[in-house]
């Protein structure tokens, strides 16, 4: 049903291969399994361990869209995103937070700090990460 | 001449005796009289006296009785008194702050626990006396009374109330009766610290543990998920088969720290609610349609009535009330035995928005009733029907009813049927 899924996606985006997105997680077999998905619905997809290297790509990059955890060391996930909204050139692409936890205090948070989406990585599987995703970017 | 003389004499005499004998008369009777008079007044005196003497001996008997009843008054008095120091000594010492309100909402009296909570000295505390409770919560020690009382002296129960990081106090107010009616209000403030530290650090521990699981916990998933797709390469039928039991097994997994991450955010207060209006028609519909699969895989008839014609739009946070149908259908899908019904009713009841899960299920057992809302219970016939469940879904239903203003409520046949169903409060239009 998946490999379904992506040809969908691929085939409904012409741009595929384009877009280049960014994983800012320091869970390696997430980012891995994350990662291997969404190449294979045809997307560019670089990687962080966490958040200040986040900060580094993202400046470097600037992706289409960053896919962010919030847990992790050096840099958090909602420091990266007060961080992004500092500069200009970054400011503004969008964020969804990939995280272990979904309390409402930290969602208004992370709402208020600019992200648009925020999963749970228990309640979505890496299908619906891509749909997220495509949501997303095709508004651009 | 001579002879003439002598006749004079004798009739001068003569007239003489006469005289002195109307006089002899006379004081005889004046004698007489003063006599009776004197007889008399000696009795009459006798009788004063008499009575005189009489009237003291019932003066000094009414002294006598005066001062025993001043006695006994004094006896009683004491005992009052006495009972009034007891009483006194109960309010210093009693371990909640009180404060006693007269009937006409001014504070009469104030205990030395209230001090301490408060941090004032005596002094500061008969200074407030004879005020109100909006004159009090002016004064700045007492300020934090204001979050619960911003005007008048309002009937609360059990309300929280945070002095500071440490200090947590519950406030309640109650009305004082006697027996000509309302004799004034109580204010009791009772120290709750130490038992929320401990639920906290209870609770905290929970949460810790809960998320840490959700970390490898979600790695399986995923893990499993794009094995099961074929992401990773292609896997044989009985690998398929043993991985999507195992992807099962871990989804239940999940279900399960998420009852106890939601049973801690219920404890911790952090329940945050973000109510809209909502229909809870189109909810209900919705969920009903998600359990219609499992319903037909075990015999079961789900079904959907509105029964009311128009139904009270109600203010709800969506996914806290979800979680409560979610429960219930729940229930009465894992506890009603193949070829039952379960009907899902949406009506009115007094202004309110009315929801109903009927089952022919196993019912809760009589004697197990009262303890059905109780975190982690599960009913004995449950646990044989069933092994799996938290007793979690319906002390979390019943928490996120009562946040809503709603109530919630069942009857059970044991053997035959359940029916469950809870009331929320219209939306106010504002």
């Amino acid at each position: 049903m998946t490999q379904f899924a992506s040809l969908a996606v691929m085939s409904y985006n012409p741009r595929k291969g384009m877009e280049k997105i960014l994983l800012i997680e320091d869970e390696e077999l997430i980012t891995r399994l994350l990662s291997k998905k969404l190449a294979a619905v045809g997307y560019e997809v670089s990687l962080a361990m966490d958040g200040r290297e986040g900060l580094e790509k993202i400046k470097q990059i600037v992706p289409d869209l960053i896919l962010l955890d919030i847990v992790m060391p050096r840099m958090g996930g909602f420091e990266v995103m007060a961080e992004m909204k500092k500069d200009g050139k970054i400011a503004n692409v969008p964020v969804i937070i990939i995280s272990n936890s979904g309390q409402p205090l930290e969602l208004e948070k992370a709402k208020d700090l600019g992200a648009v989406d925020w999963l749970v990585k228990t309640e979505f599987d890496p299908n619906e990460v891509v749909e997220k995703i495509q949501k997303y970017i095709n508004k651009n | 001449m001579r002879e003439r003389e002598l006749f004079e004499l004798s009739e001068m005499k003569a007239r003489l005796e006469e005289v002195n004998s109307v006089l002899e008369i006379r004081v005889n009777a004046k004698t007489r009289a003063l006599r009776e008079l004197a007889a008399n007044l000696e009795k009459e005196m006798k009788e004063r006296t008499e009575e005189l003497r009489r009237k003291v001996a019932e003066s000094e008997n009414s002294r006598v009785a005066l001062m025993n009843m001043l006695e006994d008054m004094e006896d009683l008095r004491r005992r009052a008194e006495e009972e009034r120091e007891k009483t006194m000594a109960i309010i210093a010492n009693f371990s909640d702050g009180l404060m006693f309100f007269d009937a006409r909402d001014r504070l009469a009296l104030v205990n030395p626990r209230v001090e301490d909570y408060f941090s004032i000295n005596k002094a500061e505390s008969k200074n407030m006396i004879g005020g109100r409770i909006s004159d009090i919560v002016r004064f700045a020690p007492m300020s934090s009374l204001g979050e619960i009382f911003t005007g008048s002296l309002e009937r609360v129960s059990r309300r929280e109330l945070f002095l500071n990081e440490k200090t947590i106090f519950e406030v309640s107010v109650l009305e004082v009766a006697g027996r000509a009616g309302k004799i004034g209000t109580l204010l009791i403030i009772h120290d709750i610290s130490r038992e929320k530290m401990v639920e906290k650090m209870k609770t905290e521990f929970v949460s810790i543990a809960a998320h840490q699981l959700r970390t490898p916990i979600s790695a399986i998933k995923w893990t499993l998920r794009m094995i099961l797709d074929g992401d990773l390469g292609p896997i044989n039928d009985e690998q398929k088969e043993f991985l999507d039991k195992t992807y099962k097994s871990n989804e239940r997994m999940i279900n399960l720290i998420n009852d106890l991450l939601n049973v801690t955010r219920i404890e911790e207060g952090r329940q945050v609610y973000n109510p809209v209006v909502a229909d809870i028609e189109e909810i209900i519909r919705n969920l009903i349609s998600n359990y219609e699969d499992i319903a037909r895989q075990k015999s079961l008839v789900l079904s959907f009535e509105k029964v009311a014609l128009i139904i009270p739009a109600v203010r709800v946070d969506l996914e806290k009330i979800k979680l409560v149908v979610s429960n219930l259908i729940e229930n009465a899908l894992k506890y009603t035995p193949a070829g039952g019904k379960i009907s899902v009713a949406l009506g009115e009841e007094d202004g309110n928005a009315m929801v109903e899960v009927t089952d022919t299920g196993i019912g809760i057992p009589a004697e197990q009733q009262d303890r059905i809302f109780t975190k982690y219970f599960r009913s004995a016939n449950a646990i044989k029907a069933e092994t799996e469940g938290t007793g979690l879904g319906l002390f979390i239903a019943k928490n996120i009813v009562e946040a809503h203003g709603g109530k919630i409520h069942f009857v059970s046949e044991p053997g035959r049927a359940t029916k469950f169903s809870f009331l929320l409060p219209p939306a106010e239009s504002d």
